[in-house]
């Protein structure tokens, strides 16, 4: 069943005076419980792809199909991990988590309840209480991911979640980043600029050009779970993909 | 080290202010009713509690205040906020609010005799409108300053309409508010006491005015020294202290 389809999005960033042609034309079709990792060249629109797929920007051309419906707007269906986690410095971890739950008027007791079980399975529980301040950068981003997962949204957007994190605690993460996919079921699009992480976690790599970008190649992956970064059989992906890539990171930088 | 010096240093330097201030006046160079000593001052004040009228000053003066201030903050706030939130409103009341905040509040007094008469009401606006344009600014700045982030997954998580002010936009922009809360409250005061010398109408700026038309100089310090003290420590009882609690929830301190 297709849960996602975008169809022709177009998008152009304003630069200055003109305006620079970022999107030019994304097809991607996303089937429910595909995990789909989306790598490319450093400003290739990636990103905005994922925001527009969130409803947080319109396309200026194009649409996005969810569930056979066009996305007008913003909402808790398709839920975004921002890069940087977007954590409310003045609330509790718990609070951040429960956030959307409050905003959807759902009581108190039920809240607790629900994200309890969220913080106990990305194990944030003894940090129930703490400020985001006083956590680090990884801790950050499982309270990112559990604030997502309590919305129990149809789609997971992950925006380079785990770009600011030091290669063990990326590791560490990569794994219960699989195990909470095979857990939930849920279909997640993940932007990431390291093909190794695209190819651990994904069933499909989607492979952008440089802009105006297009989905250049999209890559089957039904190598077997728990994937770690270094296992043989995601070597050959890996260096077919970057073949891809690299011709395309040269243009962005040219 | 220094911290532990800070208090003593403190203390010396008060001290000392007040032997100069007697041995100026034990000098002579002027006379008592213009330069009184430091006990004259202090009798006043001790006569002033006792008698009662020190405190039901101060009352009312709080009274005017915490009233003028609650109005400033609220206004303040919500228009603030819709300045910075809705730019057809920071294009047009926002270069108003600009000009506004240039008038002194004491500036304010007469148009509120004319309006209000010699009423709490008038004090009361002369407080509120003293004060409501920090708040507005400051407010202003902090909705601005707010990390896009923060709105977007609030939005992306339902937050909508009011639900997104009051559980993003205010406590995101919470730091800078404060600031605004202290500079309205600073203003407030002056505002309160300006126009309580000129509505001449209970509180502390009566009492002032009243020792001035009595030629009780020592009452007119003793008053100052009230308004001093008061001012103090509504300061760091009320604002440092709100101040701290917020930057070190936030980790910014």
């Amino acid at each position: 069943m297709t849960k996602l389809e975008a169809k022709n999005i177009v998008k152009y960033f304003n630069h200055g005076s003109h305006k620079l042609k970022a999107l030019g034309g994304i097809d991607l079709k996303v089937e429910a419980g595909d995990f789909v990792c989306l790598v490319g060249p450093s400003g290739c629109g990636k990103s905005t792809f994922l925001r527009i797929i969130a409803g947080l920007e319109k396309p200026d051309e194009g649409e996005i199909l969810f569930d056979g419906r066009p996305v007008t707007e913003t909402g808790p269906e398709r839920i975004m991990v921002f890069q940087e986690g977007a954590l409310f410095p003045w609330l509790k971890v718990q609070d951040n988590v429960e956030f959307g739950l409050k905003m959807a008027g759902i009581p108190k007791e039920e809240r607790a309840k629900i994200s309890n079980r969220y913080l106990d399975m990305m194990q944030l529980t003894k940090f129930a209480d703490s400020y985001t301040y006083q956590l680090s950068t990884g801790m950050k981003q499982r309270v990112a991911i559990a604030r997502a997962l309590v919305m129990d949204p149809d789609v997971l957007l992950m925006d380079e979640p785990f770009a600011a994190l030091d290669a063990q605690t990326r590791d560490l993460l990569l794994v219960e980043m699989q195990l909470i996919w095979e857990k939930t079921k849920k279909t997640i699009l993940f932007v990431t600029h390291n093909v190794a992480e695209a190819t651990v976690l994904g069933t499909k790599v989607a492979v952008f050009s440089n802009r105006p970008s297009i989905i250049k190649k999209e890559v089957e992956n039904n190598s077997p779970r728990p994937r770690v970064t270094e296992d043989e059989s995601l070597l050959k992906l890996q260096q077919d993909i970057l073949a891809e890539l690299r011709p395309e990171v040269k243009k962005s930088k040219a | 080290m220094l911290a532990k010096n800070f208090i003593p240093h403190r203390i010396i330097f008060y001290v000392g202010i007040v032997v100069v201030w007697q041995i100026i006046s034990m000098a002579g160079v002027w006379p008592d009713n213009i330069f009184p000593s430091p006990y004259e001052v202090t009798e006043d004040l001790v006569y002033g509690a006792s008698d009662g009228s020190l405190f039901y000053g101060i009352a009312t003066s709080m009274w005017r205040l915490s009233i003028g201030l609650t109005i400033a903050i609220t206004g303040g706030v919500v228009l603030g906020i819709f300045m910075a939130r809705v730019e057809a409103i920071n294009q047009t009341v926002g270069s108003l609010v600009l000009g506004l905040q240039s008038i002194p509040s004491i500036a304010w007094v007469p148009l509120a005799i004319l309006w209000f008469g010699l009423t709490d009401g008038g004090i009361i606006f002369v407080t509120a409108i003293g004060a409501i344009f920090a708040v507005t600014i400051n407010t202003y700045t902090g909705v601005k300053n707010i990390d896009p982030h923060f709105i977007e997954a609030a939005r992306n998580m339902g937050a909508k309409g009011s639900q997104l002010i009051t559980a993003v936009l205010i406590p995101a922009a919470f730091p800078y508010m404060i600031s605004g809360f202290k500079q309205g409250w600073a203003f407030a005061w002056r505002g309160v006491i300006g126009a309580e010398l000129l509505f001449s109408f209970l509180g502390l700026g009566f009492l002032l005015n009243a020792g001035r038309s009595l030629n009780d100089v020592s009452q007119v310090i003793a008053i100052m020294l009230v308004i001093m003290a008061t001012g103090l420590v509504i300061d760091s009882v009320v604002f440092k202290r709100l101040e701290n609690k917020v930057m070190s929830r936030w980790g910014l301190r």
